[in-house]
């Protein structure tokens, strides 16, 4: 057996295509820096320090770094061809359309996280400031995620993701609930990466090469030991966004972990593992797409079913929202379903929209907790309408906007899904799409049931209890009003979309977007 | 001799033996470190293979594989030691505050 010759080449290095991943990454090492730095001052510029103040700083510094990062992607995405990273032969990162697009929308799920985050903690009493470099180190993950096109690199990225995370969801580390949120989620997360490299493993062993676009040259849907890797590594990935059958974390993980951390899980996350789903399947698996549509068809029905059925029963908001994350998750698969780059667009249109509404309906619950303790049951919502008007209008903004009704985006969002399958569907001749898109509407119809007891509870029934002080922050205020006029304006314009002093059409944009990134 | 498929089939018979003690066993230590057997049954899958190919791009990934499981016993132990200290069990059957 004859070992190749060891050659090394210097990677080549273009700055300017990774610079928000580089922005990002400072962000994620200065930040325990300066925060060891502030707190062993007295005072800083004559102000005396405290753990407050140094959130809120730690807060405000992290939040820059994001911004930034969000102004350099967004300046890429008018131009979506994919730009050289590393080395053009042997691609780690595809930086194109479809990366900068869903980038972008992890990098505004994560800065309406961090600043809704300062509050929240110093309320149940975490406010240390780890949690900004932990939220940072995560989106560097996420965003590589979205973008990678190798597996070491898709493996790597995944990681920088998760356990950042685990440390995230077992951020309250005097509640027990929390604790046990992040000891769940740390097991079955990692059993699930366990899962995904030995299907990598698999993988390189059927194909002798670890980048995604050459095992898909030399892909054979018909040998056991490829079909065995391809569908061990979709089992590690549709772990993470929460797929039926393996979705039983994402309840218990999401009612436990700090509220605002489980709105970060349910957005980030799930747009960055679809990112990489595009990949996989676009690029590795495209030659045994065919007999991998059965097993993702079966997932999304069932995400789509078990996921509505369950979140009817729940009396905690924080654990329907989840079992509502696993049922989106499925109306996102079938994009997956659809060939062409129509599922895809149609898939990104739904991550931003998604992450609007879900980070909205998340944020008004963390702005409910009150001394130490979540108000997360579906009763301490009661009167809201009459205690907190602002919070109840933009929670039933959010609720109609996840049930999808028009004219809020959520429509819109399952509107292009559906679309596409059925479209699809007719061009293909076959009816299996079809099917899944009349399972997809069936269940919104489900949906209904308990996304609007919600409004119901808060504008119909009297409250239970005396009126809060209003101890809302400036930003978290910003957020609320961010998510509600998001969900009207992707509703009611999506092509028209006004950012700023730009007019953005959005539905170009992901069309664009996905297009760039199939050869 | 032993040729590559005697080393897969080493490393096949460690990753059910990990799956297994994470479904069956109930403390939360033997249960991480089942995980660990898992990801050390694919980095050797993963060697062996390399020398199949006559590529180093497995060995490559083995090396990132072993950051990223230091990494792992890093914050899982951290969360262990967390849920010890306020429950005193690492029995993972009597952490059953959430459910349904």
């Amino acid at each position: 057996m004859e070992t190749s010759v060891l050659e090394f080449t210097a990677p080549e290095l273009h700055f300017g295509t990774i610079s928000p991943l580089l922005t990002v990454a400072l962000g994620a090492v200065l930040l325990p820096i300066i925060e060891a730095y502030l707190s062993r001052r007295k005072s800083f510029l004559s102000r005396p320090v405290t753990r407050v103040w140094i959130g809120f700083m730690l807060s405000f510094i992290s939040t820059i770094f994001l911004a930034i990062a969000l102004m350099l992607t967004l300046g890429k995405l008018s131009v979506p061809q994919a730009e050289v990273a590393f080395n053009a032969a042997h691609p780690m990162i595809a930086m194109d359309g479809t990366a900068h697009f869903l980038i972008a929308t992890i990098l505004l799920s994560a800065i309406m996280t961090i600043l809704v985050s300062g509050r929240y903690l110093a309320d149940v009493g975490a406010n240390y400031g780890e949690y900004y470099a932990l939220v940072l180190a995560s989106v560097l993950g996420m965003m590589l995620l979205a973008a990678s096109t190798n597996m070491i690199m898709l493996f790597v990225s995944l990681e920088l993701m998760s356990i950042p995370i685990y440390a995230l969801a077992g951020f309250r580390r005097l509640s027990v609930r929390s604790n046990e949120s992040a000891m769940k989620y740390f097991i079955i997360g990692s059993f699930a990466s366990g899962l995904m490299l030995y299907g990598m493993a698999l993988l390189y062993g059927a194909t002798g090469s670890v980048g995604l676009a050459e095992i898909g040259t030399k892909f054979d849907p018909e040998s056991v030991l490829h079909l065995l890797g391809a569908g061990l590594l979709l089992i590690g990935l549709t772990f993470k966004i929460a797929a039926v059958p393996f979705h039983q974390w994402a309840p218990d993980v999401y009612e436990g972990a700090p509220t605002t951390v489980s709105g970060f899980m349910a957005t980030a996350v799930k747009v960055a593992a679809f990112g990489a789903l595009f990949r996989v399947l676009s690029l590795a698996l495209q030659p045994g797409i065919e007999s991998l549509y059965g097993a993702l068809w079966v997932i999304a029905a069932l995400s789509m079913t078990v996921g509505n059925v369950m979140a009817m029963i729940q009396r905690n908001v924080k654990r329907m929202l989840a079992y509502s994350s696993i049922a989106h998750a499925g109306y996102l698969l079938i994009g997956l379903i659809v060939p062409g780059s129509g599922g895809y667009s149609a898939i990104m249109f739904y991550l931003l929209v998604y992450t609007f509404m879900t980070i909205g309906a998340f944020t008004v619950i963390s702005v409910l907790a009150k001394d130490h303790e979540d108000k997360d049951q579906i009763d301490d919502l009661a009167g809201l309408s009459v205690l907190r008007p602002f919070l109840a209008f933009v929670m039933a903004v959010c609720m109609f906007s996840l049930a999808g009704i028009p004219p809020f985006a959520g429509f819109m969002a399952k509107f292009q899904l559906f679309k596409a399958a059925i479209q699809a569907s007719t061009e293909l001749g076959d009816s299996s799409l079809l099917w899944l898109a009349i399972i997809g509407v069936l269940n919104s119809a489900v949906s209904l049931y308990y996304y609007l007891r919600i409004p119901v509870v808060m504008y119909m029934r009297d409250p239970e209890r005396e009126a809060d002080p209003d101890s809302m922050a400036g930003f978290e205020r910003l957020v609320l009003f961010v998510c509600a006029a998001a969900v009207f304006v992707l509703g009611i314009f999506p092509h028209d979309v006004f950012v700023i002093f730009w007019d953005v059409d959005v539905i170009a944009v992901v069309s664009e977007a996905a297009r760039s990134m199939l050869p | 001799m032993p040729d590559v498929w005697h080393y897969q089939m080493v490393a096949a018979v460690l990753f059910m033996i990990g799956i297994m003690g994470v479904l069956v066993r109930r403390n939360v230590i033997v249960m991480f470190m089942c995980i660990e057997l898992m990801l050390n049954a694919a980095n050797l899958s993963l060697i062996a293979f390399s020398r199949l190919w006559g590529n180093l791009d497995g060995q490559i990934f083995v090396f990132m594989v072993i950051i990223v499981a230091a990494v792992e016993v890093a914050v899982g132990l951290a969360i262990i030691i967390a849920l010890v200290r306020n429950r005193d069990t690492v029995n993972i059957e009597e952490s059953s505050l959430l459910k349904w």
